[in-house]
């Protein structure tokens, strides 16, 4: 079996959830005998064929165009950070579109338009407007979907696997192109983004993957019931294959920043996470003790706003921010951690909190989450309750005993929860496309 | 008479670096070593070194009758010391020549009188006695921080012995129809006050290099003559001062040398002793040359030289920056409540104004100032970071 699989993040290079769940996803296919080629955003027009579970960590590459072969790839010996930046793939993405590349995407395009069927081709005729008329992001994702149509024919796999609305476009060209099923894995859709409706375009876009692939992977029940809802995708397609969590170094004893508990919120800084829930729940929580630190890691648009909240409510130094983090700063934050708050306001999965309490902490969860189907020992609260939030954060620091209890309930849970078992499913799902073409 | 009163401001924050939450309880270093080091070499090569010979000459040259005032804080001294010793020697050198005056105020250069007297009483016998210490003198001249000064302020100084002139801000709002050349009393009448000609003194600190400024470029010829026609404005034949307050890192920093500030400066002397009605005074001279009884004036507000507003806004004005002050005293009193000598020195360096001012959010003409001299991408991180090490510190306590 294999899997061309296109996604936007992989770590080193991540900025959220996603590269995460690709990570431990595509590590627990390749033990289990599956070849995954993986496409990234690169500037230069390689793969990387992963064939056993060390290469997530070192991966070898590529190119795309096997006439290119003779060209020198970056040498092995670098470091897998230096030859990814060689190759252009940058920590935060920003634009490499080059005119020759949208003008292949635009014939290409315009050639599969006229070849296919009215439905499908009107949905496509939507992505490329959306494309078109988008800012750096869409070009983004117009140009990736442009080269992999120009590879194509050349390209050879089971089936074509897709993560999210940027790389979308370009599934849908392979499928009709390599004429090979195509499943779409949605681990965020537009509307849990914005926190609210969103960009239109994007709606097109990720309506048309939707409707063009064979299967549709949500990341919960709460995400299968929103594509159904918001885009009547055929509740026949979709499978729900719910995340696990990889993390580095497991250490047995908590480690400690503050003498006094610690409560933590992670993750982007924007509407969707429900940033501004938690520092209304420090009020609530510093208005009864003072003994206790609320952190605010990571950073997005509504940082500034939110750090000038906690100072206009004059909380102190009880209330502080991090700013970005890297993933070992994130695994050394969340080993310091005693409770773990996910206020989101829509959030598909949620891999952190599972992150969180398998370095021992208490997890309070949003119930607009995917995590919480699949977690039992934690507090589940609605993102807007912050009374009953404060609450259960005021009840566990006046009992640590409770506390502790709580957190070791959660951690041995969520020990339990591996990637394997969403591999054995994502398994199933491909054998069953590809025993039926 | 109009006596030109030229006093310079030396001073240089111990910035902090990106200090993280993940280096609380680990680690005290939050001062950015490098970045204040690679200042104070960049400053004292530009400015301090070049500026301290020209003034040397100029002394020398003129037998005295050439004068300035200083007002160096302790922790730029403190940062000589580590970072660039030769600065050190050469404002001793200066010091020898016995005609420079030394300012006293709060050795870190901090808000302290605005929150407690106490602290703002104890910073200011620190720096007393690092002038004594270094340079060998008394001050018996004091300006607060950043020329800020309200009445309270003379109030809190009678407690401590030996001062007799402040120096404030010309402010109109102030002054109304009064003119800054002559010299006042403070509210109390217990200190005579000198007020800063902010026109003046801000074309030579701010102005002078600004090819957009209807008087560029600004001649020694010139300036003098502004200054002949305002001795004018005294018939009867009074001591006026005219009182050109700046930072001294406008020689060779602010005005880069290009811009000819240093032969401005090299001019000016001559062409003053050329005029029948110009000489140079120090600011502790002024006592000595009152004939006339001046008037008491109040500062019910305080008043500052920062900005058009000249008020606190530059550095007390947003959420961010009261919350990190009132945090701040409030963990410095902790600290010594609880008698822990061992943090007061690194809590001390956190009270200095400028880890305030760069998080001032004001917009318009003043943001660009405050931006180009701050260290951080915006005020948030500056206070992101500054509210990192109070909480480092009050985890050790």
């Amino acid at each position: 079996m294999k899997v061309l699989l296109l996604t936007w993040e992989f770590p080193p290079f991540i900025s959220g959830g996603m590269g995460m769940a690709c990570y431990g996803l595509i590590k627990a296919l390749l033990s289990m005998g599956v070849e995954v080629d993986l496409v990234l955003p690169t500037t230069e027009d390689v793969y990387f064929p992963l064939r056993s579970v060390g290469d997530t960590e070192t991966l070898p590459m590529d190119y795309l165009d096997p006439t290119q072969k003779n060209k020198p790839l970056p040498s092995r010996e670098l470091a897998l950070v230096e030859r990814l930046r060689l190759v252009g793939l940058p920590v935060f993405p920003d634009s490499y579109a080059t005119p020759a590349l949208r003008q292949g995407f635009d014939k290409t395009m315009e050639e599969v338009i006229r070849s296919l069927q009215r439905g499908l081709a009107r949905d496509l005729d939507s992505v490329r407007l959306s494309l078109e008329s988008g800012g750096e992001i869409f070009k983004k994702s117009q140009v990736f979907a442009g080269r992999l149509a120009q590879y194509a024919r050349r390209l050879q796999c089971d089936v074509i696997h897709v993560h999210d609305w940027l790389t979308y476009p370009a599934g849908i060209l392979l499928k009709v192109l390599m004429g090979r099923p195509l499943v779409a894995h949605m681990h965020a859709t537009e509307f849990d983004r914005a926190g609210g409706v969103g960009d239109e375009r994007i709606h097109h876009i990720e309506y048309a993957g939707l409707t063009a692939a064979d299967r549709v992977i949500a990341v919960s029940q709460y995400t299968a019931q929103m594509i159904i809802d918001r885009y009547r995708t055929d509740p026949g397609k979709i499978r729900v294959v719910h995340n696990a969590f990889s993390i580095s170094k497991m250490s047995e004893k908590k480690q400690r920043i503050f003498k006094e508990p610690l409560v933590l919120f992670l993750g982007r800084i924007t509407l969707q996470k429900g940033p501004d829930y938690f520092v209304e729940v420090a009020k609530r929580v510093l208005a009864h003790r003072s003994d206790v630190r609320f952190v605010v890691a990571g950073s997005g648009d509504m940082f500034s706003k939110i750090i000038k909240g906690t100072a206009a409510r004059r909380l102190k130094d009880r209330v502080l921010f991090t700013g970005f983090l890297n993933r070992d700063q994130v695994e050394e934050i969340l080993t310091s951690t005693d409770i773990f708050v996910l206020p989101s306001v829509s959030e598909p999965f949620g891999i952190v909190p599972l992150e969180a309490m398998a370095y021992g902490a208490v997890a309070i969860i949003s119930k607009q989450s995917g995590v919480s189907e699949v977690i039992h020992n934690a507090y589940r609260v609605d993102f807007w309750d912050i009374e009953k939030t404060a609450e259960i954060i005021l009840d566990l620091l006046k009992d640590p005993k409770k506390r502790k209890e709580m957190a070791r309930l959660g951690q041995e849970e969520v020990m339990k929860i591996e990637w394997d078992q969403a591999a054995k499913k994502m398994i199933q799902v491909y054998q069953q496309l590809t025993c039926s073409t | 008479m109009l006596h030109i009163v030229f006093y310079f401001q030396v001073h240089q924050p111990y910035r902090l670096r990106p200090y993280s939450v993940l280096d609380i309880g680990q680690n005290l270093n939050f001062f950015d070593e490098d970045l204040n080091r690679a200042v104070i070499r960049k400053v004292g090569e530009k400015c301090y070194l070049p500026a301290n010979q020209l003034i040397k000459e100029l002394i020398e040259r003129y037998e005295g009758a050439f004068k300035v005032a200083y007002s160096i804080t302790g922790v730029v001294i403190e940062q000589f010391r580590a970072y660039y010793p030769e600065v050190l020697d050469s404002f001793k050198e200066l010091a020898r020549t016995g005609c420079v005056e030394f300012l006293g105020e709060t050795y870190y250069h901090s808000l302290a009188f605005q929150f407690d007297k106490a602290e703002f009483l104890s910073q200011i016998r620190m720096h007393r006695k690092l002038m004594m210490d270094e340079f060998g003198f008394r001050p018996v001249v004091f300006r607060n921080t950043e020329l800020i000064y309200q009445d309270q302020l003379a109030d809190s100084l009678e407690e401590e012995e030996g001062f007799q002139v402040i120096l404030a801000e010309g402010a109109e709002k102030i002054l109304k129809w009064r003119s800054p050349l002559y010299a006042y009393r403070t509210y109390n009448h217990r200190f005579f006050l000198l007020l800063k000609y902010y026109s003046l003194a801000d074309d030579i600190a701010f102005r002078f290099s600004n090819r957009a400024w209807s008087e560029f470029p600004l001649t020694t010829e010139k300036f003098i003559y502004w200054l002949s026609k305002l001795s004018l404005v005294e018939k009867g034949r009074r001591n006026l001062f005219v009182n050109l307050f700046m930072d001294y890192e406008t020689f060779g920093e602010h005005q880069w040398k290009e811009t000819g500030i240093f032969e401005f400066m090299r001019h000016l002397p001559e062409k003053v002793f050329d005029s029948p009605n110009l000489s140079f005074a120090w600011p502790s001279d002024v006592p000595q040359m009152m004939d006339y009884s001046p008037e008491a004036l109040s500062y019910p507000q305080p008043v500052s030289w920062a900005d058009t507003e000249r008020d606190l806004s530059a550095w007390l004005e947003n959420d961010l920056q009261f919350n990190a002050c009132e945090t701040y005293y409030e963990i410095l009193s902790e600290i010594q409540s609880r008698g822990r000598s061992d943090l007061l020195e690194i809590a001390r360096k956190l009270s200095t104004s400028d880890h305030f001012y760069y998080m001032c959010t004001k917009y318009f003409q003043d943001g660009d100032v405050h931006k180009y001299f701050s260290p951080y991408q915006s005020p948030e991180q500056a206070y992101m970071f500054y509210m990192n090490a109070l909480a480092g510190l009050r985890e050790r306590l």
